[in-house]
């Protein structure tokens, strides 16, 4: 069933490799590599190439990579429990030769691990069989069985009625003080014991809510009381700790899946977030209840109750945390990185960058940092910290070679001109950032052709006139041996910019011009009819370089935009390859100050490297990235 | 409190004023005539000295002893790597981070080298050489002269940095282009290859110069490759660069086929 199996380290070596069919694993596996792991799209650990679904595991501690491939037609129910078995067998199996530093032991040593690996296969095939009919997904395990519950808080109406309910009855906890905390405290309730239907849950109107949350402050009162008194004595100790509520009624359902009390964000700091987790897990059946005393609180207690066990956890464990933290050979978890990764991730958004694509970064620094064994001297927050300045810097790298001038001079010698389309959303400076090219490329002694495509927006013309006058005022004919270095191509308004386009390309040919700069007009992504126009433009023209023109103001937008440009060029396009966009010019760079999230953003959707950066108003402000600059300003606090 | 003590140590290296009140505290204890405290004292001192001495140990040794493996993707580096320590043949992958293994060369001195095989991936190549160069002894270049015609600019413009790289460190490494895949029929020699590069660095110093300024203003203007108004040639270099041929992978599983006796040779020449 499965394709292959293999295990390398990082360095690049095959350590074992199971074939399942005759086919070499190395393409796929290197197609995984590059888009994936270099790309810093690590956050899922699959990946589809051609008809292959691969599915991989990283092991940072030992440095290791764990990869199988099947048939994408296939789904492979055992495949992630393999990939972990494996995993923790080899690990074990091998330590002493994927310990050491050198890869010489890893060289020599020899893993033989067919036996193994055809046991676990074996064993997970079956474990698979014997579930073969199989049962159908309970709601809880539902994505459907997750939503409701946000969905539900969000109604903010219903939160001073709550509120109000609390305090009338007077032994209320301060459960309606926060939104998320209510509800998600309910929700077990909801699912596990009282009569209704688990789909039913979905829908529940606001009334029967209420009602419901009545019927759990009544039963939650009662108990209270009851056990109020016994637990007194620890009450000062465990005060402002959450507990998972759990009811006589609730069966045996799993408390872990249903605990969705998420830490709050509001107030609360973040660093008390692993430990509240911890604590909330390891409360017994039993249950600690919530101090009584505290009744319905505003928001400021519940956060000032929330630091408190965090403080008191940290002097506890200090001495062990001190002792641990010198001795050095701890590995990373997840949990230990949350709070930070949170902080990089709300300060990356800060910055700019857009929220989607903050979170993805995060998560793939995480992945890559799992298990990881941190240096004696370093912290959580510094390791952290370092991992994702060098993901950032390695998305920044251009993953493509840009060197303008090179294959201009390409062009040249082959008696052709070198084509490049300029396009963007409305008012991102797109004429502007072209003339500055064109002055650029001018100093550099080449002969330019502007190509007047924007045949819409009034006054287009006319400002490409002014810029080529300025122009060639700049390089008059006569410093080039009468040659005429710069003129526009124009062919007035309400025409089609794919023709005006061609014959500018033609005009340019036998006039000798080395380069043409095509403006087009300023579209938004979501207007099909000009994406369309804007894809015709391309594809009947193929020019040798499509640029697209973006703020460094834009936020979130950058990746809408982006991805609906790519869209449309893909979808319109006939060829094999579709042509896509390029290059990117960053425009208004020096508006931002070091709010410069949106480079990041606009390189990690692409992977296309941004090959100009416009920094002011006049010919000579054009730079190009600076990547360390770039991160430097990002990382900066 | 033997464990507070050398975490102080040990975060505040460099501010010594935070230790004054430290300080006046011990010497307190210490005219007490308290045993403990000087043994404590005295066991602090010995574990700092051997810190620092373990430190410059190690700074000495790894610098200058390493040989950095260099060249584009699927250029064959981890493949070289694997044939010079073993002289076997192993399957590779892209590689994602370093390797290292000290390499013991075989003259008669049996002096060692550390090699070291970086990644070629265009977003982690220059990290990585950032990152080793002030530790090379020398350089090896690889070169895949079956895609060479293909991957001429690429190749150049990676060499290029390398070289402006390395001779803007203190002592220049030596420098070696190893052209590899000499099995496959079609590859280029390493003269056509010389002169392809020579002729491309050409191209490339003019639009190097050309190319607009980084964005932060510190930049200092780039070194000039070679002679200026001249054709490039590597023999203008201040470092000396060689070219030879090679062949990692040879004949597969065999483990005398591989065709890497003038790679070694000069391995033991330089070290």
């Amino acid at each position: 069933m499965l394709d292959f199996f293999t295990i390398f380290s990082k360095g690049g070596l095959v350590l074992w490799c199971f074939q399942g069919v005759s086919d070499s694993c190395t393409g796929p596996v290197n197609a995984l590599i590059r888009s994936v792991l270099l790309q810093e799209r690590g956050g899922n650990n699959s990946f589809t190439h051609e008809a292959l679904t691969l599915k991989y595991k990283l092991d940072n501690q030992f440095e290791l990579v764990f990869v199988v491939g099947f048939q994408k037609i296939l789904t492979l129910t055992y495949v992630d429990k393999l990939i972990d078995d494996v995993h923790r067998l080899f690990r074990d199996k091998y330590r002493t030769e994927i310990q050491q530093q050198s890869a010489l032991s890893l060289l020599n040593g020899t893993f033989d691990f067919q036996n193994d690996f055809l046991r676990l296969l074996r064993e997970a095939e079956e474990s698979s069989k014997i579930r073969a009919p199989t049962t159908m997904k309970k709601f809880e395990d539902s994505e459907k069985a997750k939503k409701p519950v946000r969905s539900m808080i969000e109604t903010r109406g219903e939160k001073p009625k709550e509120k109000a309910k609390n305090s009338k009855k007077k032994g209320a906890k301060k459960e309606g003080s926060d939104g998320p905390l209510a509800t998600s405290k309910a929700v077990p309730a909801e699912k596990s014991g009282l009569p209704v239907g688990p789909e039913n849950g979905v829908e529940l109107s606001k009334e029967e809510l209420i009602r419901r949350k009545r019927e759990e402050f009544i039963q939650k009162h009662g108990r209270g009381l009851e056990k109020s008194s016994k637990s007194k004595s620890e009450a000062p100790k465990e005060k402002g700790k959450k507990a998972p509520r759990v009811w006589e009624l609730g069966g045996c359902a799993n408390k872990e899946v249903l605990d969705y009390s998420t830490p709050t964000t509001n107030g609360a700091p973040e660093a008390a977030l692993s430990e509240d987790i911890n604590l909330i897990r390891g409360t017994g059946p039993g249950g600690q209840l919530q101090d009584l005393d505290c009744s319905s609180s505003d928001d400021e207690g519940a956060a000032q109750n929330s630091t408190k066990p965090s403080s008191t956890k940290g002097t506890l464990g200090g001495m062990f945390g001190m002792l641990k933290g010198l001795v050095g050979s701890k590995s990373l978890s997840r949990e230990d990185m949350e709070s930070v990764l949170d902080k990089m991730r709300d300060h990356l958004i800060a910055k700019n960058v857009a929220a989607d694509i903050a979170v993805q970064l995060c998560e793939s620094v995480a992945n890559k940092l799992e298990g990881k064994v941190m240096g004696t001297f370093s912290t959580v927050t510094s390791t952290v910290k370092q991992a994702l300045q060098e993901s950032l810097v390695q998305i920044l790298q251009p993953q493509r070679r840009v060197d303008m001038l090179r294959d201009i001079m390409d062009a040249q010698r082959r008696q052709r001109p070198y084509v490049v389309t300029f396009c963007g959303v409305n008012g991102v400076g797109k004429s502007t950032n072209l003339a500055k090219i064109s002055f650029w490329l001018l100093e550099n002694g080449f002969s330019v052709l502007i190509a007047a495509c924007d045949t819409f927006r009034a006054g287009a013309v006319e400002q490409l006139r002014t810029h080529t006058r300025r122009l060639s005022a700049l390089h008059p004919p006569e410093k080039h041996g009468g040659r005429t270095m710069v003129q526009l191509f124009e062919k007035g308004y309400g025409k089609d910019a794919a023709g005006i386009a061609m014959e500018a390309i033609a005009f340019a040919r036998n006039q000798g011009f080395d380069v043409v700069l095509v403006d087009t007009a300023g579209r938004m992504q979501d207007n099909a009819p000009l994406m369309t126009a804007l894809a015709k433009l391309i594809t009947v023209n193929t020019p040798d370089l499509v640029l697209f023109v973006g703020e460094a103001l834009v936020g979130n937008e950058a990746v809408d935009q982006l991805v609906k440009f790519n869209r449309a060029l893909a979808d319109h396009s006939m060829a094999q390859t579709p042509r896509l966009i390029d290059g990117i010019v960053l425009t208004k760079f020096d508006t931002i100050d070091d709010k410069v999230g949106a480079a990041i953003s606009m390189t990690y959707i692409t992977s296309k490297p941004i090959v100009f950066v416009g920094t002011g108003q006049t010919y000579c402000d054009l730079r190009s990235l600076n990547a360390k600059a770039v991160v430097a300003a990002l990382m900066k606090a | 409190m033997a464990s507070a003590d050398s975490r102080r140590l040990g975060d505040g290296d460099g501010a010594g004023g935070a230790f004054q009140p430290y300080l006046d505290s011990l010497r307190q204890e210490l005219q007490q005539r308290d045993p403990t405290v000087l043994s404590v004292v005295v066991a602090l001192l010995a574990v700092l000295l051997t810190l620092v001495f373990w430190k410059l140990v190690r700074s000495r040794r790894s610098s200058q002893r390493a040989v950095l493996l260099l060249g584009l993707c699927d250029s064959g580096k981890t493949l070289l790597f694997v044939r010079l320590l073993t002289g076997h043949y192993r399957d590779t992958q892209t590689s994602i981070t370093d390797s290292s293994a000290t390499y013991r060369v075989n003259n008669n001195r049996g002096n060692s080298l550390t090699l070291i095989d970086l990644p070629g991936h265009e977003s982690l190549r220059l990290q990585f050489l950032e990152r080793f160069k002030t530790s090379a002894r020398a350089v090896v270049f690889v070169v895949d002269s079956a895609a060479f015609q293909r991957e001429v600019k690429d190749v150049a413009e990676f060499l290029y940095q390398v070289l402006i790289d390395s001779m803007s460190l203190k002592n220049t490494p030596s420098f070696l282009i190893a052209c590899n895949k000499q099995d496959i029929a079609m590859a280029k020699s390493a003269k056509l290859i010389q002169q392809q590069l020579e002729k491309e660095l050409n191209t490339l110093r003019v639009t190097r110069s050309a190319a607009p300024s980084t964005l932060d203003s510190s930049s200092t203007a780039p070194a000039q490759l070679g002679k200026k108004g001249k054709e490039f040639e590597f023999s203008q270099l201040p470092l000396k660069v060689e070219f030879l041929e090679c062949s990692a992978k040879g004949g597969r599983g065999d483990p005398g086929s591989a065709d890497i006796q003038d790679l070694e040779k000069w391995l033991a020449k330089i070290a």
